[in-house]
């Protein structure tokens, strides 16, 4: 079976280069088609790189979250811990006066216990990952609105640095190089893959499968700190959320999650996430250029989302999927 | 030379009510290939399981080189000098072959919780050529070797670090000729080091040629250790069966003429890569017999005649022209199917016995107005279940909760229940003790007897000899020419030529 | 040697039999959890808020609450039964609910079927990546999820959506939606329970090959299903549009969540199986509404109401799932 899939082609022609031919590919392929349409108004250089810094902050949530898909899991808490560490840091820098040192710390502590307290429940209470985190999103959510005091958490001009080139550029390249490096050169990242290939068999290799299930949590946890980080220097503000309206902030990094496990044959999971993101602003922006409305972005990534996996995914006859 | 490396004392685990492994007791030694055989469902298996940490130890204990020995995983066996290399895929998608190899065993590459891929990698490669599989790249991803392939990667994961003990759990079945001489090379190896392999498979001759020793295990019980040198395979065979096949057993009828009713056509049936233009009829009140090697494409004949292949060109076709191409169709005209996938594909493994036998049912119990009656199904149930002497608390108990013999009761009482005529029964009495095999029997004879046919796809010889009224050996996916017509003087050695 | 085997045997028959009966009984108390929650919850904080809770008025404005999700939550308690997810029943509201509101401007049968019919799409389209291309149901339906809330936000873009006010507006009272409640409910009761079609769901749950190897049409069944599933939302969307009058970019928002805790809480086994029960979804729906009510009455804030429900859906998870399996859990 292996390599006979529908890019055989493509791999003959391009050899080990062929996952990054069709992640540049599809870049230029979506910014030539928006560029021919609006040559004036879309994809100038700076406003190339404006897409650029947009993708990054969702980007950031999902090289940490990849882990937890690999394994077969799902975390939907990351939209609220998100929140709940941009409050804290915002927190920490303003009404404790702990400076940047605590608006970095802070967040990352943060998203790190909230993963600890994801994983350790979803190995104690035995049930699915994905019930256990939204039980406890709703906990998050609610925490971050007593922490933010119902009010709006803001930054002044003097205080986002992170949110403009260098100082988020300087984040997210840290955030990839780690998650890359976890995943590569840990074996954190080899049970990961190793638990989300054949978990019976992995812990028949001795692989203490909890133990790397909380852990693969409190490293989801650490990226979403960093995300929260990014998403309230970008927008110069953080409201708190109820009602479950943090779910919508864990679509773009779980999409991107999936266009890393699509290119995960290539050996190129975690670009793929970066390059899955970027494509989604550019699509985005071209539409809005357009004249799209705003709302126009839910469309696109669900569309692509959902053409994404079904292109790159070969339904196997008789296969159970659930 | 006979230096004793691994003894196993008073080993014992129960299933449930199943006596999987009985007061086993076996010394192997040192420098040696020891052979364990047994029919299936004897306990080999398991016995092994126990030694490598996959299952825990029942009762009783392993001694080896005179420490006794606890692991609870394959990493602690490794660690203790054991390896396995099993029956399926032990390998896992995902990874490359490096990682695969070194799957538990990371530690010595890391250094401040950094893994040195390269090291890893480099150190794949020069053990994949030691063992001369040069051709395959450490650095790739696994996935993109096929099967053979990958059984030979587990034996450098489980060979190369010099293990006192190696078991080889019927792995030669899926290997080709070639992936076996390969195989067979490494054992020689690890014997002449001084070493130990315990060599589980079926195929005897195999046995006998490549053991020193052979231990046999029947019903879970250890029955005997015999020097290769000394026997000849019908010894063997013997001391796997053990008893005087007798009256109750198999059927007991010779020369009974088939009926020239045909039944069921089967027509240039072709399931890509497994089985190719296959023809035979199904008579009525016979019952046809399926027998090959493990990867001959027997199974396949079964879910072909059911509806259940996928991409299948020809036809099967019913006496009164009925064209059966898929389940609901089959079912439908009466014919059933008892896969050898018991677990996943013959029963609802996680839902109770009444409703597994009823579930075909549902048509004919719910009448003309459809509205299914409560106490009718468990009326229904409780009546075959209590025919098929299914032991059960009562029908609402969970069919997961069963042992594997009584799991295939209800798959056939699920069936009787349908009243149906063609019954397919693949590996019916695979993993069953020998009170239910019995029964088993006697169901299909008193069913051939009412004038049911029923397909029989077995990789138990002796049980095709003894119910078979013709029996279809296939070879590589094809049906290998002439029928085995039942008689008493048909023996094992008729079947095998024409298997090999 | 034979005779002892068999003595012994029973013996062990007559343990499993002991063990079978502790695992029934404690199965059957897991059952009946959700119903003592329901009822203990309605005590409190019917005794909490000086019987407020539970009064007449109160009653009703609870009951208007209840039907929109019990509605939604049939066709996801089906899908859910086979062993499926989805999550785009708020978008699946909100699109047709849209619908509706167009449509009423002719007339309102027109409108109720048009909503039925854009529920009904929306579960094609699931229905039809879910199992001709074997897309996870939970990727599916986020997906779907995501691209009609655009939709939705894009149709309510200047204004919200408003339909015939005055035809509309005259629907609106409690027999109309309870009695569209009730016959959905009872109609589902009736198919889930006494024909095959509940049988079939539950047992593709259970073992879905084995089902298909039992003659059952297992793809068939998982694509209708998905269709119903949307259908029965398009027909909540009418009440949906009745109680609040206007369609606004966020609604149907969340109402997948909802669904998902409510079912949750009245007992429901995630993976679907032979262990649903259709009361779940009735004493699920009450449970949760309850608790929200109970909450409000008691004037906590949004924030601490939604600590106290995710608290206590944790804790009834963990009371009601059945950690003895050894299963692998995801």
């Amino acid at each position: 079976m292996g390599s006979s899939n529908s890019k055989g082609g493509l791999n003959k022609i391009f050899g080990r280069y062929t996952g990054a031919v069709i992640l540049v590919g599809l870049i230029l392929v979506s910014y030539g088609i928006l560029k021919i349409l609006r040559p004036d108004t879309f994809g100038q250089p700076n406003q190339v790189l404006g897409y650029f810094q947009q993708c990054l902050i969702d980007s950031v949530g999902a090289v940490g979250l990849y882990f937890i898909i690999v394994m077969g899991l799902f975390d939907f808490s990351i939209g609220a811990n998100c929140i709940l560490c941009a409050i804290v840091g915002t927190v920490c820098m303003k009404n404790l006066g702990m400076g940047y040192a605590g608006f970095l710390i802070a967040p990352i502590l943060c998203g790190a216990l909230v993963g600890l307290i994801n994983g350790i429940a979803y190995i104690k209470l035995h049930i699915p990952s994905m019930i256990v985190t939204t039980g406890l999103a709703l906990i998050y959510e609610s925490v971050g609105y007593y922490v933010s005091g119902g009010v709006q958490a803001f930054l002044t001009k003097d205080q986002n640095f992170f949110g403009h080139a260098p100082g988020n550029l300087i984040i997210a390249c840290a955030a990839f190089l780690l998650s890359y490096t976890i995943l590569v050169y840990t074996k954190v990242g080899t049970y990961a893959y190793a638990i989300g290939s054949n978990e019976a068999v992995a812990k028949n290799m001795g692989i203490n499968v909890n133990k790397y299930k909380v852990l693969t949590f409190v490293i989801t946890g650490f990226f979403d700190g960093l995300m929260g980080i990014l998403a309230i220097s970008y927008g110069s503000s953080m409201v708190s959320v109820t009602g479950m309206a943090s779910m919508s902030r864990n679509f773009a990094p779980t999409m991107g999650c999936f266009f890393g496990l699509a290119f995960r044959q290539f050996g190129l999971p975690i670009p793929a996430i970066i390059v899955g993101e970027f494509l989604i602003q550019i699509i985005y922006n071209g539409f809005v250029t357009l004249g799209a409305p705003t709302a126009i972005q839910n469309v696109v990534t669900g569309v692509a989302l959902l053409l994404v996996v079904a292109l790159t995914m070969k339904p196997v006859k008789g296969e159970i999927v659930k | 030379m006979s230096e004793i490396r691994l003894q196993a004392v008073d080993v014992c685990k129960t299933f449930g009510i199943v006596k999987a492994v009985q007061h086993v007791s076996i010394d192997f030694y040192k420098g040696e290939v020891h052979g364990l055989i047994g029919e299936n469902g004897s306990g080999k298996s398991t016995l092994m399981q126990m030694l490598t940490g996959i299952y825990t130890i029942g009762s009783g204990k392993f001694i080896l080189d005179g420490k006794e020995i606890h692991v609870k995983n394959q990493v602690e066996a490794n660690n203790e000098g054991i390896a396995i290399i099993v029956q399926e895929l032990g390998t896992l998608s995902g990874l490359t072959v490096a990682e695969n190899i070194f799957l538990g065993h990371e530690d010595r590459f890391v250094k401040f919780g950094i893994k040195n891929t390269n090291a890893m990698v480099k150190e794949a490669n020069e053990l994949l050529k030691k063992y001369g599989f040069e051709r395959i790249n450490a650095a790739d991803m696994i996935h993109r070797y096929n099967f053979e392939d990958r059984k030979l990667i587990e034996i450098v994961k489980s060979t190369y670090f010099a293990p006192k003990i190696v078991v080889i759990d019927e792995t030669t079945t899926a290997l080709s000729q070639e992936g076996r001489e390969e195989l067979y090379k490494h054992m020689e190896r690890i014997r002449n080091e001084g070493n130990t392999v315990i060599f589980i498979s079926h195929d005897l001759p195999e046995v006998l040629d490549k053991c020193d020793r052979v231990s046999v295990l029947r019903d879970g019980v250890y029955i005997d250790t015999v020097n290769a040198s000394d026997v000849n395979e019908d010894d063997l065979k013997k001391l796997m069966v053990g008893r005087e096949l007798g009256e109750h057993y198999y059927r007991e009828d010779y020369g009974e003429k088939i009926s020239d009713e045909v039944v069921m056509s089967v027509k240039n049936v072709t399931v890509p890569g497994v089985i190719y233009d296959v023809s035979f009829d199904l008579h009525k009140g016979e019952i046809l017999g399926f027998g090959g090697l493990s990867e001959c494409g027997m199974h396949e004949v079964g879910k072909a005649v059911f509806g259940a292949s996928y991409d299948r060109e020809g036809t099967v076709t019913l006496a009164d022209g009925t064209l059966i191409d898929s389940i609901p169709v089959a079912i439908k005209h009466s014919i059933a199917y008892a896969s050898k996938d018991r677990d996943n594909e013959s029963i609802v493994i996680n839902q109770s016995i009444g409703d597994n036998i009823c579930l075909p049912s549902l048509d004919e119990l719910g009448g003309s107005t459809h509205i299914l009656n409560d106490k009718k199904l468990k009326e229904f149930a409780e009546k075959h279940a209590k025919e098929m002497t299914v032991k059960m608390v009562n029908t609402d108990q969970f069919v997961s909760e069963l042992s594997g013999g009584n799991k295939q009761k209800v798959v056939l009482a699920r069936w009787i229940g349908k009243n149906s005529d063609i019954i397919v029964l693949d590996s019916p009495t695979r993993g069953i003790d020998v009170k239910v095999k019995a029964d088993i029997y006697a169901l299909m004879d008193e069913m051939r007897k009412n004038g049911k046919s029923i397909i029989m796809i077995s990789e138990e010889i002796m049980e095709l000899i003894g119910m078979c009224d013709r029996i279809i050996i296939m070879k590589d996916g094809k049906n290998s020419g002439e029928e085995l017509l039942r008689s008493p003087e048909l023996t094992e050695n008729d079947l095998i030529a024409k298997m090999v | 040697m034979a005779n002892t085997d068999v003595i012994k045997n029973d013996e062990v028959l007559a343990a499993e039999e002991k063990a079978l009966k502790r695992a029934v009984i404690a199965s059957r108390v897991r059952a009946i959890l959700p119903v003592i929650g329901l009822v203990a919850v309605s005590l409190i904080f019917n005794i909490l808020s000086n019987g407020k809770l539970l009064a007449p008025m109160n009653i009703k404005l609870l009951m208007s609450q209840v039907y929109v999700t019990m509605i939604a939550a049939t066709g996801v308690f089906f899908i859910m039964t086979m062993g499926g997810l989805d999550f785009s029943q708020g978008s699946i509201l909100g699109i047709a609910s849209i619908v509706f509101c167009y449509l009423s401007r002719f007339n309102i049968p027109l409108a109720i079927i048009g909503g039925v019919l854009a529920g009904a799409c929306i579960g094609a389209i699931n229905g039809y990546f879910y199992v001709k291309r074997k897309v996870k149901s939970f990727v599916v339906t986020i997906c779907t999820m995501f691209l009609f809330r655009g939709v939705i936000e894009f149709a309510t873009t200047n204004a919200p959506v408003q339909g015939d006010i005055v035809k509309t507006m005259s629907l609106d009272n409690n027999v109309v939606k309870m009695t569209i409640t009730l016959i959905v409910l009872l109609t589902a009761f009736f198919f889930f329970r006494f024909t095959k079609f509940g049988r079939y769901l539950k047992a593709i749950g259970a073992g879905e090959k084995a089902a298909a190897f039992s003659g059952i049409e297992t793809d068939k069944m998982k694509f209708m299903v998905y269709i119903l599933a949307g259908a029965i939302t398009g027909l909540a969307a009418f009440i949906n549009v009745v109680k609040v009058g206007s369609v606004t970019a966020s609604s149907g928002n969340q109402l997948e969540t909802q669904i998902m805790i409510a079912l949750v809480l009245g007992g429901m086994p995630i993976s679907g199986g032979a262990k649903v029960k259709f009361e779940n979804v009735v004493v699920g729906s009450l449970l949760y509404i309850i608790l929200n009510a109970g909450l409000v009455t008691l004037g906590l804030t949004p924030a601490l109401q939604q600590l106290i429900e995710g608290i206590v859906f944790l804790i009834v998870v963990a009371i009601t799932s059945d950690r003895n399996s050894v299963q692998i859990v995801k």
